[in-house]
This record gives C-alpha cells, sequence and structure tokens, in this order.
C-alpha cells in the first residue's frame, strides 16, 4: 500500500479540507464500535468510498466498497442460513466482522494518507489553534512513514548479504536475533536521517514563533459543512439505532 | 556581512566528543563567497553550524566570542531568529526536505515566517523562473534524484530570500550533471548579490564561483587563498594539505595502479541480463564480463540502472539472465551469498554489538582469523567498540572486513567516496589496491579522483545498457575525463509512471478504447446468458425432485429459455469479439505508426544494433501479441471473471457451506496461476532473448546465403543456426519446465470446480444439512461457472508473455532519438567545422577530438587507413547518429539545432553503397529530388555520365531497378548515385569513396561527372586512391580517430610520415593495377 503522503489531489473532483477528512476518521472510529449489521451500515461505508472516490481515488474506492459489501452480504447470508456446524460459522463470522468493523477507518486512514499532502495537513491542524509544539510531532510522523519504508528496503537487502534469512521459519527459531538484527540497523539510521531532518527544519525557522500561513489555501467550504453534517448524521443514527434497539432493530 | 569575534566552539552534551574550532576571526563581506576547505574533522562543518546557529542551539557545547550576522547576534539569538537571516543547505540531499511534494518543500521556509500567500506566490515563481525548476514542480521528493533533490534544497532556501547562505558539502552525494546544476544554482545566488558560504571537498566546481578560499586545519583557520593561488598549488602541494583536485584536466592517472589485468577467466559474467521492476524494464545487457583481480569503475548519470545493476548482480533482486562468478553460472541466492554489496549508508549493514562480533557474524572464520583481518584494515583497536561508535569510513571499512571475513568474492561499493576528504579518498583506493589479489572489485563512483587513484576498468551505463567497457589506459583516461568534463544534456529525470500493463495497452488504444469498454459489457452479458440455460435445467430438475412428473407442455418454457439465452449468448459474444478485434486491430495500427515514427528518429547505429530480425520481431511478433491482449484477456478475462463471481455470490445465498467450499479451490488455483506468473515472469528475459537471437539468426542465414554457398561454408553458417535453434528450444523447455507445475495445478483446480462440491454436498444432503433441490441448484451453478472458469484459464498462461512483450516493446524504444531541433538552416556560408568532435561506437572510441574547417568552394579530402575513423566523420556530417561529444556546425550553426529536413537539402552523401529501390531506373535518380520533372531527371542524368549505358538497357530509363540492378557495374551504380546527388543540387557534398569502384575506362568521364558536381560546393571527399585528390585544396590525414597532419599535396609530403607512406602504397597499387590492365 502507498503511503507515501504524497498527497496526490490533481485528480479530485473535490477537494475537502484536511479537516473534514479528520473528521470523517473519528466519525468511522465511533462508528465501527457499533458494526453489526444492517442498511445503516453500508450506507456509511458507501458515503466514506464516496469521499475518497471524489477526492480522486474512485478505484480504491470501487474496490473498497465491494470488499464491504460483500462481507456483509456473506454475513447476512451465514447468519440467515443459521444451520451447521458452529466451529465453521463462527469463523467466517468472525472473519466477515473483522472486515466490516476495520473496513471503514482503514478506507479513512487512505482518505488522509493519500489525498493530503503534509503541509495541507500542517496547515489544517493550525487553522485548528493546536500549538505548533504539537503540530510538529504529529506531522514528522507521518514524516517517518516513507522513511522507514526506505530504510527497511535497504536492511534487507543487507541482512540478505549477512545470510541473515528473513524466512518463516528461521523468524520463528530466532525470533529474539531476527528482531534484534532488524532493529538495530533499523533503528540506527532512521535515528540519523530524523536528527539530520530535525536540524533541518529549524533552521528553517519551523519553530518560529509567528502564525504560520500556508501556500496553499484550506478552508472549509460549502461540501465540507455538508459532508460533516452527513457523517454527524449518520454516525448518531446508528449509535442511537443500536443503543436503542439493539443490534437486532437495524 | 558576517562576523566571528574571537570564536571558540567544542561539542559537548551526551554525544559531545570535544571536538571545535579555536579561536576564529573572520569577516565575511556581503555577496563574498567564501569556500572553507581542508581535512575532514579540521572544524569546516562547525564553522557553517556556527553561522545558522545550530551550534550550539541544536548541537550542544561550549562557546565563546561570538558570531554576527548582519546586525543579529546568532549565537544569543534563538534558531527562529537565525532562520530568517541564514538559508542553510545541507549534505545529505534524503535527510533535508520536510514535504513529501516538491512545491509544498519550496515555500516551506516562507510558510514558517507567516508570509501571505500572496507574497509568495511571487516568490516561489520567481525561484521557479531563476532556478529553472518548473519540471520538478509538484512532483514526489523520493522520486527524484540526488541532484534534483538538492536543487530542490536550495530553491527553498532561495524562495525564503535569506541575506546568507551556507551550504555544507552540497555536492557529497552528487553525481556530475547534478554537479553542474548546483554550479549553476550558486551562481544565480551569487549574482543575486547574496554572501554565500560553503564548506565543501570538492574544489574543482568552486573555482571560477568562489572569492577567498579559507583552508582549515585543526579547528583553525590556518590559510587564506584566492582562487589564482590556490590553481597555482601543485598536486604534491595541494596532497600535503590534504586538499583535492582543482581541476579535473590535470588530475592524472595513479602510477601505483598495478598491470591492467585481462584474459584469464571472467571473474563476473553475464548473458542476456534483463531486469523489470514494476512494469519497466530497466535493465537490457547483452553482454558483459569483467576480468579477474580487475577494479571497475561503474560510471553513469544517476537513473540509468548502475544499483539496478549492481543489485541484480549481487542476486539480491529478481533478474532474468544467467549471471556467472569466476566461470560459474549461479542462482540468485549463491550470488547473494557469495558477493558483498557496501552500502552508501552503511548504517543498514552494522548488526551487532562489537566490530569483532560483526565480522564474524555467519562467517566461517576463527576469531584469531578476524583478527587478523581486522588488523589488516587498521581496525585491531577498534575490536571491541560498537560499531555504531565508529566514524563514518571506520564503519565503512568494518563492512568490508566483514565481506572479506565471509569469503566473498565480488565485492560491490555504492559511491564508497562520497563526502571523503582527499586522505580518506586515498586510504580507500590503497585498500582496494591491497586487496586487489583477493577480490574483484566493482565501485559505483561519481568520483574522478577516485577512479585514477585505483580503477583498472571502466564500465559506462546509461540508460540500463552498457555505453562502453574500456581498460583504464592512456586512451581511457581521456575517454573518463570528457565523460566527467562534458556538458550535460537533459536536466531532469522522467516523471515515474505508475501504469500496469492493462494501462499501457489502453493508452495505445486511444480513441478506440470505447470499442473495448463495449466489448467488455457485451461479453458479460453474454456470460450472463451462458449462465441461464443451467437455471433452466435446474427448474426441471426441482420439477423431479419435488415428485411431479414433466410433462413436454410443462417443461416448454424452461426449454424455449435455454435455447433463446443460448442464442443471446452466441450474439453478445460474438458481437463483443467483433468490437473487441475492431479496437485490437486499430490500436496496432496507432502502435506500429508511433513504432516507426520513433525507429526514424533513431539514430542509425541504433537501428542496426537492434538488428534486422529484432525489429521484424517487434513490428510483427510483439506487436501482434498486443491483439491477444485488447481483443481477448482484458474484456473475456473480465467478463469470465466478473460473472464466475456473481454467480458465486449467488451461490452464498443458496448455500454459503458449499461457496465457501468452492472458493477455496478457486483461491488455491489462482495462488497457483499468480506463482505461475511470477516465476514465469523471472524466466522470460532468457527466453525471449533467445527468441531474439532465433530471429536474427534466420535472417543473416537467409540473406547471406549467397555468400555461404559460394565460399562453400554452409557447415559453419549451419552450425551457428542449429545453435540457434536449439538455444531457443532449451530455453522455452526451461521456461515451461518452470511453469508447468504451476499451470497443471491451476488447470485441474479450475476446472474440477464440481469434483470438491459434489461430494461434499451429498454428504450434507444426507445428514440433512441441505435440501436436495438446493443441492441440485449448487450443482447446476456450478457447472456453469465452469467453462467461463477454463475460458479465462486459457488466458492467464498469456499474460506474463505478453506483459514481457510490452516491456520490451518500451525498453527497445527508449533509446535516445538523435537530438536535432526545429530550426531551418541559417548559417551564414556552407562551410563546416567540426570543433573537437568525438564518437564512441560502443566500446570503441572512433574518433577522438577531431577538428578542422572545410571551407565552402573548396574539395577537403579526408584520408588515412581503413577504420582511422574517415567514415564516421562523413556519416556525422548527414547526422546519422549524434557525436558523443564536442561540436559540428556548418556556416556556424550547430547540427543539433537544425531539423533533419532542413540539413538534407544543405548536405549530400554519396555513401559506398548504392541502395535501389524496387522502381525504374528514371524513379531512382528522382529521389534526389521527388518534384524534379521527367527531363531535369534526364538532364541530371546526362551531366553525371549516365545517359549511355541508360540507354543500352531494355527498357531505357523505364527500366525495373531490380531488373537492370545485376547488369550495372560498380561505376555505374556509381554514377546513378552521382545524378541523384546532381539533381539534388545541395551547397555541401560528401563523397565517401567515391573512386572505389572505378575501372580506368571510366575513371575520365567519371572524374568529369565529379567536376560537374563539386562546382562551387563544399566538398569532402573520402578517398583511397590519393592521385585523385592532389589537387585538393586541403588534405587532412586521419590516423586511429585523431588528425595526423593536414595541408595540401605537396606540403605533406614532405612533413607528414603518415602521408608519405599512404602515398607510396596508393601509388603502388596504381602500378600494379596498370601493370595488371597490360599484361592482359
Amino acid at each position: 500500500m502507498d503511503f507515501s503522503l504524497n498527497g496526490d489531489d490533481s485528480k479530485a473532483l473535490v477537494r475537502f479540507d484536511p479537516r473534514t477528512k479528520l473528521f470523517i476518521f473519528l466519525a468511522c472510529g465511533v462508528t465501527s464500535l457499533y458494526t453489526y449489521s444492517g442498511l445503516y451500515i453500508l450506507l456509511f461505508a458507501g458515503a466514506v468510498c464516496g469521499v475518497l472516490a471524489l477526492s480522486g481515488k474512485p478505484w480504491t474506492a470501487l474496490k473498497g466498497f465491494l470488499l464491504f459489501a460483500v462481507a456483509l452480504y456473506i454475513k447476512e447470508a451465514v447468519d440467515h442460513a443459521g444451520s451447521s456446524a458452529s466451529v465453521v460459522v463462527l469463523i467466517v463470522s468472525v472473519l466477515t466482522t473483522i472486515v466490516l468493523y476495520s473496513l471503514p477507518t482503514i478506507l479513512s486512514i487512505l482518505l488522509i494518507v493519500q489525498t493530503t499532502r503534509i503541509s495541507q495537513f500542517l496547515s489544517a491542524l493550525t487553522a485548528m489553534h493546536l500549538p505548533i509544539k504539537a503540530v510538529i510531532p504529529i506531522a514528522m510522523l507521518f514524516r517517518f512513514i516513507p522513511t522507514v519504508q526506505d530504510e527497511w528496503n535497504g536492511i534487507r537487502k543487507a541482512m540478505a548479504f549477512r545470510g541473515i534469512s528473513l524466512s518463516f521459519g528461521s523468524v520463528l527459531r530466532h525470533p529474539g536475533k531476527t528482531i534484534e538484527y532488524v532493529l538495530v540497523p533499523l533503528l540506527f539510521s532512521t535515528i540519523g536521517v530524523m536528527e539530520e531532518l530535525a536540524a533541518a527544519a529549524l533552521a528553517r525557522g519551523m519553530d518560529i514563533d509567528v502564525k504560520r500561513s500556508s501556500f496553499e489555501e484550506v478552508r472549509l467550504h460549502a461540501a465540507d459543512y455538508i459532508v460533516m453534517l452527513l457523517f454527524a448524521g449518520l454516525s448518531t443514527t446508528i449509535v442511537v439505532l443500536v443503543t436503542t434497539k439493539g443490534a437486532a432493530g437495524l | 556581512m558576517i562576523e566571528f569575534k574571537n570564536v571558540s566552539f567544542h561539542y559537548g552534551g551526551d554525544n559531545g566528543t570535544g571536538e571545535g574550532v579555536d579561536n576564529l576571526d573572520l569577516t565575511v563581506r556581503s555577496g563574498e563567497v567564501v569556500v572553507l576547505c581542508g581535512a575532514s574533522g579540521c572544524g569546516k562543518t562547525t564553522v557553517t553550524r556556527l553561522i545558522n546557529g545550530l551550534a550550539p542551539h541544536f548541537f550542544p557545547g561550549e562557546l565563546e566570542g561570538e558570531v554576527w550576522v548582519d546586525e543579529l547576534c546568532v549565537s544569543t539569538a534563538p534558531l527562529s531568529e537565525t532562520s530568517r537571516l541564514v538559508g542553510s543547505v545541507f549534505q545529505n540531499p534524503k535527510s533535508q526536505f520536510f514535504n513529501v511534494d516538491s512545491t509544498g518543500e519550496l515555500v516551506f521556509g516562507c510558510e514558517n515566517q507567516g508570509m501571505a500567500r500572496e507574497e509568495m506566490r511571487r516568490r516561489l515563481d520567481k525561484t521557479v523562473e531563476d532556478m529553472r525548476l518548473s519540471a520538478l514542480l509538484g512532483r514526489n521528493i523520493f522520486e527524484l534524484s540526488g541532484g534534483e533533490k538538492q536543487q530542490i534544497a536550495c530553491g527553498s532556501v532561495y524562495t525564503a530570500q535569506p541575506a546568507v547562505y551556507v551550504l555544507d558539502e552540497p555536492s557529497s552525494n552528487l553525481d556530475k550533471k547534478a554537479i553542474t546544476r548546483l554550479h549553476e544554482t550558486i551562481r544565480r545566488i551569487k549574482e543575486a548579490g547574496k554572501t554565500i558560504v560553503v564548506s565543501e571537498h570538492r574544489l574543482y566546481y568552486l573555482m571560477d564561483l568562489a572569492d577567498r578560499f579559507l583552508y582549515l586545519d585543526d579547528g583553525r583557520i590556518a590559510r587564506s587563498f584566492t582562487p589564482d593561488e590556490l590553481r597555482k598549488l601543485t598536486d604534491d602541494e595541494l596532497a600535503a594539505l590534504g586538499l583535492r583536485c582543482t581541476d579535473l584536466h590535470t588530475v592524472t592517472r595513479s602510477p601505483l595502479i598495478g598491470e591492467i589485468p585481462h584474459g584469464g577467466k571472467p571473474a563476473v559474467e553475464t548473458v542476456d541480463l534483463s531486469c523489470n521492476r514494476g512494469n519497466h524494464q530497466i535493465l537490457d545487457i547483452d553482454r558483459m564480463s569483467f576480468p579477474e583481480h580487475s577494479i571497475i569503475a561503474m560510471i553513469g548519470d544517476n537513473g540509468c540502472g548502475k544499483s539496478t545493476l549492481t543489485e541484480s548482480l549481487c542476486g539480491v533482486i529478481p533478474s532474468s539472465g544467467s549471471v556467472a562468478f569466476n566461470g560459474t553460472y549461479l542462482s540468485d541466492k549463491e550470488r547473494a551469498r557469495r558477493s558483498y554489496l557496501v552500502m552508501q549508508d552503511v548504517n543498514r549493514q552494522l548488526f551487532s554489538d562489537s566490530v569483532i562480533e560483526e565480522v564474524m557474524l555467519n562467517a566461517p572464520v576463527s576469531r584469531e582469523e578476524a583478527e587478523r583481518v581486522l588488523d589488516s584494515l587498521g581496525l585491531k583497536e577498534q575490536a571491541q567498540r560498537h560499531p555504531a561508535s565508529l566514524s563514518g569510513g571506520q564503519k565503512q571499512r568494518v563492512a568490508i572486513a566483514s565481506a572479506l571475513c565471509a569469503g566473498k568474492e565480488i565485492l560491490f561499493y555504492d559511491e564508497p567516496t562520497s563526502g571523503l576528504d582527499r586522505g580518506g579518498m586515498e586510504r580507500f583506493g590503497a585498500l582496494l589496491r591491497q586487496m586487489q589479489d583477493k577480490v574483484t572489485s566493482v565501485i559505483i563512483t561519481h568520483d574522478p579522483e577516485l577512479i585514477l587513484q585505483c580503477c583498472t576498468h571502466i564500465l559506462h551505463v546509461e540508460n540500463g545498457r552498457i555505453l562502453g567497457f574500456y581498460p583504464l589506459n592512456d586512451e581511457g583516461v581521456q575517454r573518463m575525463r570528457w565523460y566527467f568534463l562534458s556538458e550535460s544534456g537533459e536536466s531532469t529525470s522522467k516523471r515515474r509512471e505508475k501504469l500496469g500493463m492493462f494501462g499501457k495497452v489502453l493508452q495505445y488504444a486511444g480513441q478506440f478504447k470505447k470499442f473495448t469498454y463495449w466489448a467488455v459489457a457485451f461479453m458479460i452479458v453474454g456470460a450472463l446468458c451462458s449462465a441461464v440455460p443451467y437455471l433452466g435445467v435446474y427448474s426441471l430438475i426441482d420439477r423431479l425432485l419435488k415428485g411431479g412428473g414433466v410433462s413436454l407442455s410443462a417443461a416448454l418454457p424452461a426449454i424455449l429459455g435455454v435455447l433463446i439465452f443460448g442464442i443471446l449468448y452466441a450474439v453478445t459474444y460474438t458481437v463483443g469479439l467483433q468490437l473487441s478485434h475492431r479496437a485490437a486491430y486499430h490500436t496496432l495500427e496507432n502502435l506500429r505508426v508511433s513504432l516507426q515514427e520513433k525507429l526514424e528518429r533513431q539514430p542509425l547505429g541504433n537501428v542496426q544494433e537492434l538488428g534486422t530480425g529484432a525489429v521484424k520481431k517487434l513490428f510483427t511478433d510483439d506487436i501482434e501479441s498486443i491483439e491477444l491482449m485488447l481483443a481477448h484477456v482484458i474484456p473475456e478475462g473480465i467478463a469470465n471473471l466478473t460473472v464466475p463471481a456473481v454467480i458465486l455470490l449467488v451461490l452464498v445465498a443458496v448455500d454459503w457451506q458449499m461457496a465457501l467450499l468452492t472458493v477455496i479451490m478457486l483461491l488455491f488455483g489462482f495462488a497457483a496461476s499468480r506463482q505461475m506468473y511470477a516465476v514465469g515472469m523471472d524466466r522470460m528475459g532468457s527466453y525471449f532473448a533467445a527468441s531474439k537471437r532465433l530471429n536474427n539468426t534466420i535472417i543473416e542465414f537467409v540473406s547471406g546465403m549467397e555468400v555461404v554457398r559460394v565460399f562453400n561454408r554452409e557447415g559453419e553458417s549451419g552450425r551457428r543456426f542449429e545453435e540457434a535453434v536449439n538455444g531457443y528450444r532449451d530455453f522455452a523447455l526451461a521456461w515451461y519446465k518452470v511453469c508447468w507445475p504451476w499451470m497443471a495445478l491451476y488447470g485441474s483446480l479450475f476446472s474440477n470446480v464440481v469434483l470438491y462440491s459434489l461430494p461434499f454436498g451429498a454428504l450434507m444432503v444426507v445428514l440433512g444439512y441441505l435440501p436436495l433441490s438446493r443441492y441440485a441448484l449448487a450443482l447446476c451453478l456450478s457447472f456453469a461457472v465452469g467453462p467461463m472458469l477454463l475460458r479465462t484459464l486459457s488466458l492467464i498462461g498469456a499474460i506474463p508473455q505478453v506483459n514481457f512483450k510490452i516491456q520490451a516493446l518500451e525498453k527497445a524504444l527508449d533509446r535516445p532519438p538523435l537530438k536535432c531541433g526545429a530550426a531551418a538552416f541559417e548559417g551564414t556560408d556552407h562551410s563546416v567545422r567540426f570543433e573537437q568532435v568525438r564518437f564512441a561506437y560502443k566500446s570503441d572510441e572512433v574518433l577522438k577530438g577531431v577538428s578542422f574547417t572545410a571551407e565552402e568552394g573548396q574539395m577537403t579530402a579526408l584520408v588515412g587507413e581503413s577504420g582511422s575513423g574517415k567514415s564516421t566523420i562523413a556519416r556525422l556530417l548527414s547526422h546519422y547518429y549524434d557525436v558523443s561529444a564536442g561540436e559540428i556546425t556548418i556556416g556556424g550553426q550547430s547540427l543539433r539545432q537544425m531539423s533533419l529536413d532542413a540539413l538534407n537539402r544543405e548536405v549530400a552523401y554519396v555513401s559506398q553503397e548504392l541502395f535501389l529501390f524496387n522502381k525504374s531506373i528514371l524513379e531512382n535518380i528522382r529521389v534526389g529530388k521527388p518534384d524534379a520533372t521527367d527531363e531535369e531527371v534526364k538532364e541530371a542524368a546526362r551531366k553525371a555520365q549516365c545517359e549511355d549505358f541508360i540507354m543500352q538497357l531494355p527498357q531505357g530509363y523505364d527500366t525495373p531497378a531490380g531488373l537492370a540492378g545485376s547488369k550495372l557495374s560498380g561505376g555505374q551504380r556509381q554514377r546513378i548515385a552521382f545524378a541523384r546527388v546532381l539533381l539534388k543540387d545541395a551547397p555541401i557534398i560528401v563523397l565517401d569513396e567515391a573512386t572505389a569502384f572505378i575501372d580506368p575506362e571510366n575513371e575520365q568521364k567519371m572524374n568529369a561527372a565529379i567536376a560537374g558536381i563539386i562546382r562551387n560546393k563544399t566538398v569532402l571527399v573520402i578517398a583511397h586512391k590519393l592521385s585523385s585528390i592532389v589537387s585538393a585544396d586541403k588534405i587532412i590525414v586521419l590516423r586511429e580517430g585523431k588528425i595526423a597532419a593536414q595541408g595540401r599535396h605537396g606540403e605533406l609530403l614532405e612533413s607528414s610520415e603518415d602521408y608519405r607512406r599512404l602515398w607510396t602504397a596508393s601509388e603502388e597499387s596504381r602500378g600494379w593495377l596498370l601493370k595488371g590492365g597490360e599484361s592482359a
């Protein structure tokens, strides 16, 4: 999966504010706790995929939605059949529930990571009046992901030369050693990179006390409010329905 | 202005080493460019950190004295204040950008300062224009090359418009192209009147920019040089100071390099190496071999495939083709075991807590041996230390030690001397020489100084191909040097495409894409229709199961339904296939046309190198394979996968357990086909190369048949043919051998879906879990799925082949086209000038710095032994190839600016071979000027003394060339060529071996024809018979690609030994001819 954070929104039909995306992420988090079954949750997943598609990732959105729909369908089919070996039923329902449970959240993370640039994200966080001391670590965290990916690629090759195997068997036989061989070089090289990065960022005035401005316009538009309202409404409905009537009510 | 007032600084804090600088007093005026130089650890970087405030605010330590930048005391002011005044660029391009997109990074500094958006936009535009960054806007920085990252880093500082720029070893990770760009960037900043402080090891590129060089030694400013003073220092004086060279022109090969090894068994040998990443073929290497005990420098621009080549050779990334180490062909894993790559970021490859453990990790050596190896690398003292606590150079040596202990045979190094001072670089070179008799070393490097320290061979890589492999003798040094000194071409890397195989094919389809989409739609409908009849069957079975008999009238609707849907299926599927074929063949047309256009723009050498067989294969076989893709794999594949998926979902509703069982079986099938795809792709390169070779051999076999029969060489030619056929057979068999187990597996899994659900369902029915009628329905659905999956199955096997062919197609055409502009001819006259022209064809350099002028209205003759480069000069002037270096101008205008059309109007080239098109003689002459009237053509023929022999042909001017061709003598053919040239009437004439064919009786006519052509023109003659050029205005004598002498006949006879020899040889052969004539 591509976590490169080079938020490519060139194909987006609507450019949503990072805050809206964060809100969707939040809504997904809340709603997933109440995911049992039913049309509402399909509607909810559909809405997440819709926003993803509008932000320029129609294929990811379509794949996500199909996966979700199929999982829901299978779950319904299994629930209705009701007969036969309980172990298999258990396995199948656990698997489908995991998909239903986590998929909207994963999609909302993809929405943030794949369609937002770090600079937009910084601007949005500043606009939320978060102190710069809190913003920098979050931004650094995002910047850290591609760095680790990059380092890991190199280390894997280095291990091949030293005859350190990463196969399932050898990991199982020497878990401690393997972790050491992975972590030691990974830590040393990423620490090096991140320290240089911090120096570079500071030398360029990252912690100036002036309010940061933003080159890219980050503002809440009508579309953002509509989407936020939609998600607020959907989440509340699901939460209220589930808590008052129980899962069966849906 | 920067002022140091008696500044001392020593690193302290947790990781402090106590190193630092002492008692610095320094003033840098505004607008001045100051370079800090000196050995590693002399305090250069500390000085830069004191200016940008990172010391003491980020790197803690003890500071005495004050550093002032303009009105700000940066030693006490917070970093945020300093950042407004001082902009910094650091050594490592990968760790100095904060954003991932380049535009965001460029304005990052401005955003931090809270600048208004309009102002940022204005500054961004200015930066982009001043620094020529438009190609880099909106890019993912992780995709940029190191040089481009450094450009972005400079640009982002420039956008913030600080008064002072501090650059800390900005060139250490850059290639030659990027250094040129960095030089340009610094020049622009200097022109903008900014103050610049650069700390740097490489000095040569700063010589024309710097105002002052400050030499630091042990934390103090020991000396100060002006550029002129520095330039005057001899190499020994520079070495004593630990400084690198000031001019690449003067670096020479170290006398310490031993004899260049050649012959013997090769340490590394590859055949047909290719490597794919994502959906792109990166490498395309026919043959390559490194001699044993050699030290090879791998050079080439960033992104040309050096790392991919190295990693393929080491076996850490999958590649196809065969690689042998020391004479044995080895698998990927074995190669990884027997080779080692010292990475640029050596931190990644140190795994243990102490140096001694590190070198003994997975190595078959005793402790004593390991200690001995450490000792030989000067690491004895450090044996017990943690690798992370060592310096960069020591870490590198630990990595080398671990490779030696593990008994590796081939060592690769990725830019080992980036950021090393002269001492470090020389020590590294000495180390390589010292290990030379134990291991073969291959160094990826951009450092000519290192190459001249220790290397024995140069491997020049360009665009995934070998541009040249040559020993580093005196000529090799010349050639390598001009690579590093030559102007670099295109400045930006390509955007990385992320198109998959289908995307690429559809891209070629263009407007016919919609046909494909419609085809998909029709086929899906068709596939659905094909499934419906099974439901009809089910309804009949169901009725039977329920105990009711089935009468004909009751069954009629079902039977009719089966019939109707059967017909519908046939109709829609046919329509779909029709549409998809229409799309496919139109796409093939587009593709062939674009391929032809690309081929036309290629230098002739590239086309010849491809080989007729390969070109034919590209145009027919490879492109044809796309038909399979567009007409079948895409539409049928999609339809035959979606419909089964839908049916399976229905099956879930019928009985999910049976569906689950089917799905599991299908998943196994898909896993097997995926595996087949993976292994098939890996081996495809060798298979493909063998088929390319077979094609070329067949064509050569047929076209050379005449010669073969005349000289009775059937045996030899037949053997080559047989070898190619056998090779193809072996590779094809090898490919099928790895693929067939998987093919068999997925074949049986897909085709027998029912086999698993039948007994299981029966069991469930018996146990009472499943009603019988549902069981029947499930079986009917399974039966419906079967044929579709089988159809898909037949397509899967073709996918890896098609994918590989598409990639090979793209790779074959990604060679750089001829560099030609769109300008018309604008030269002032028609004199031809060669300036320091160099031209290399593969590993041989044919022209080595040739300069001369051929004046308008004069005859310039080129003489020399065969292979001296005469014909190459003619071909270069006709722009069949691009020069490797230097410039060719006509009337002051460069050849590269002119369009090929414009050039063609100015230059007429009579080559050694006359090609007659399969048309009449008249038309063949008309080629010279397509709009000429018949009369003009005949006039030209008359002037070229062709008329008499043409009229003797059976149909005169209308004789087909094929018929006439065999009757024409060499001289006559040449005169037809002259007629063409006469008709064309170009102001520059190049006659290649013009008099080679002439028999004595024709000579006079010939000379008359030539005299007619060359009147008042610029003429270049390439002659063997020196008698014909005695009267030339200028004679140029070539020897081994260089000009040995030039002048008139008389002068040269006196002054040039070479010319005298050529003259005598030519006169002797003339005498011999005359004598022969007399005796006959």
